[in-house]
């Protein structure tokens, strides 16, 4: 609201212009009967406002409040259409980057607005004004006209599209708390440090609306988020949920699945009918009535809940409209049944393809094991050995890191292979076969490890649990620390000092630099979020830094000689 | 100008490539100034590298084939 009221880089008159176009542009009588009001308190006639409800063209506004204006509209109705060339068009109109980052969270809170108006169906305060009726029609989900872009070429130009100076969580306190609950700082809050008063309401509101477990937990509203954002095809926020989701505990496969098709999930039935509103509240708000409320009651959900439901689903469209206005830029990869190429097929085709569920690791494009696990799975024990011999390092590597010693992974390597072929019939490609095999060598890994008594989990731990580390050794390593020693003395000394780490970053600093996994995978693998991931890698470098330090310094070097 | 402080919680992303030209800029600026933390940059890229391409934890295929070789015999023996 403060973004509202305030005579900011762009005017309020220019604000509530473009507040009123969004409201009546979504046909919402109640948004434009406030609207309308206080555009008359702030003088502008009446003949004005009947043009903008009209037909924006009509009013006589200068080149740029019309170029902003038209800008704004088109984010309201196509947000994923927004490309930096309309930025550009902007800009050539004179906007600096600050106004441009007030409209597109004019835009948002518009549509914040309007969802909110459409879940709430409140009394109009005052008289209610004639809007035209040929105006934006919400698209139906997944539907090709609306939701395609213009060109597809929008999804691929880089982002951030406005600047965003560098804001340290020491002098910025709500990033500090953001760092916190998240793990680290989201792209979507550093887009905005050019007008930090805004963001720091903006993150303060979102913690009211979000952090609080006595109405909705907060799985809950997160689900409701990644649903929400699945349906408005929004790729960064449905990897952003899904890793919260997974930091809140939840299987990364089970994530993926609400984002595809939340019916096909274990969530339980109420919670899946908590869904079905929230998708139908933001996105098909023209079909939304009074029905969908009372159908939420039998499944006994009180009216805090339902209000709780509206107001996340709200904020979900805010968010998802001010990702797309500013072109933030994605700060890990979305699932793999959510990326690009997918994207742009209607949903009720994704569906189609894939039944619903979430098999699209197991696509051979996505997978290349695909072939020979089907091959295995009929029996064929020539696919199952070309699949062991395939991914046996990975194994092997991931046995040693949590066993700790090489002989003992070697002895746990055919319990693994004989119990992935006892199981392979089971994998229902939902994710990737390698994954899978993982999942396999770590379970079995554990068992040894729970029968020696020798148990330190592996599982989400908090994001505040490794951030008090700090390095010590402080020389200088020598300019090629290769040459030092043989190739065989560097890799028994990585060796040593990788075995010589708490297997939670042995794990993760194997899977990473040694298999050379991506960040993301290594999340996947270990069914933690990426976060958790970033932490622990850093601290299991700098831990593995501190040991390799003695033997790769200048001074040693120097002393040798 | 960022603090050392700043530049530790950054960091992890840093190495990664993970960060955007702003802050890419504010971060190379301070390791330009700050010898303790141009000294932790430098030794950490060249930790990633070396651990990278040292090829540790391979098993060898002569270890490899033989317990290969026993899980293909019982399955096929399973089978009979």
């Amino acid at each position: 609201m403060a973004a509202r009221l305030q005579e900011g880089a762009i005017s309020r008159v220019q604000k509530e212009r473009i507040s009123l176009s969004i409201a009546a542009d979504r046909q919402d009588t109640y948004c434009v009967a406030v609207d309308s009001k206080v555009l008359s308190s702030l003088r502008v006639p009446d003949s004005q406002i009947d043009d903008l409800l009209n037909d924006h063209h009509h009013v006589g506004l200068s080149a740029p409040d019309l170029a902003s204006l038209q800008f704004c509209l088109k984010l309201s109705r196509h947000a994923r259409s927004v490309c930096s060339k309309d930025i550009e068009a902007l800009r050539a109109c004179g906007f600096e980057d600050e106004s441009i980052l007030e409209a597109v969270v004019m835009t948002a809170l518009a549509v914040y607005r309007c969802t909110l108006s459409v879940g709430l169906g409140p009394e109009p305060d005052f008289g209610s004004r004639k809007i035209a009726s040929t105006r934006f029609v919400p698209p139906r989900e997944g539907a090709p006209h609306g939701l395609l872009p213009d060109n597809h070429e929008a999804a691929r130009r880089k982002g951030p599209y406005v600047s965003a100076p560098y804001l340290s969580p020491k002098t910025f306190a709500p990033f500090a708390i953001v760092q916190k609950s998240h793990g680290f700082i989201p792209n979507f809050f550093r887009a905005q440090t050019l007008r930090p008063d805004l963001l720091e309401a903006e993150l303060e509101a979102e913690g009211r609306i979000l952090q609080p477990e006595d109405v909705l937990t907060r799985m809950q509203k997160e689900c409701i988020l990644l649903a929400v954002s699945a349906a408005n095809l929004n790729s960064y926020c449905v990897a952003v949920h899904c890793n919260l989701l997974r930091g809140l505990g939840m299987p990364p496969e089970e994530g993926d699945q609400i984002a595809v098709d939340h019916h096909q999930s274990g969530l339980s039935e109420a919670d899946r009918a908590l869904l079905d509103f929230a998708v139908k509240l933001g996105t098909r708000a023209s079909e939304f009535s009074r029905e969908d409320i009372v159908k939420l009651q039998r499944f006994g959900f009180t009216e805090e809940q339902i209000l709780e439901c509206e107001v996340v689903t709200a904020l979900n469209n805010f968010a998802n409209t001010l990702q797309m206005g500013l072109g933030i830029e994605p700060d890990f990869q979305p699932p793999l049944v959510f990326q690009e190429n997918k994207l742009y097929l209607p949903v009720a085709a994704r569906r189609h393809s894939e039944s619903g569920r979430v098999r699209s690791a197991s696509d051979p494009l996505q997978d290349r094991d695909a072939g020979l696990v089907a091959e295995a799975q009929d029996g064929k024990l020539e696919a199952f050995e070309e699949l062991v011999r395939r991914h046996t390092q990975l194994i092997y590597r991931t046995l040693t890191a949590i066993l700790g010693n090489q002989v003992d992974a070697q002895d746990a390597m055919q319990d693994v292979l004989l119990a992935a072929f006892k199981h392979i019939g089971g994998f229902q490609g939902r994710s990737k076969f390698s994954t899978w095999l993982v999942s396999i060598a770590r379970n079995t890994a554990l068992q040894r490890l729970r029968r020696r008594k020798d148990v330190e989990s592996l599982d989400e731990g908090g994001y505040g649990e490794d951030r008090d580390f700090r390095p010590r050794q402080v020389r200088a390593w020598e300019d090629n620390p290769e040459q030092r020693y043989s190739n065989l003395e560097t890799r028994q000394l990585i060796e040593k000092g990788i075995l010589e780490l708490p297997v939670k970053y042995r794990v993760v600093v194997m899977l990473r630099d040694i298999e050379q996994l991506s960040t993301d995978e290594v999340a996947r693998q270990l069914g933690l979020s990426v976060p958790t991931v970033k932490i622990r890698l850093l601290r299991g470098r700098l831990m593995l830094r501190e040991w390799l330090s003695p033997h790769f310094t200048t001074s040693l070097r120097r002393a040798a000689q | 100008m960022i603090t050392c402080e700043d530049f530790f919680a950054e960091f992890g992303d840093y190495l990664e490539n993970q960060v955007s030209p702003e802050v890419r800029k504010e971060l190379e600026l301070h390791v330009s100034q700050c010898r303790a933390c141009h000294v932790l940059y430098d030794s950490s890229c060249k930790t990633v590298k070396i651990v990278t391409e040292s090829g540790s934890f391979k098993l060898p295929q002569s270890v490899s084939d033989p317990i290969i070789e026993r899980v293909m015999t019982r399955l096929r023996t399973d089978r009979k």
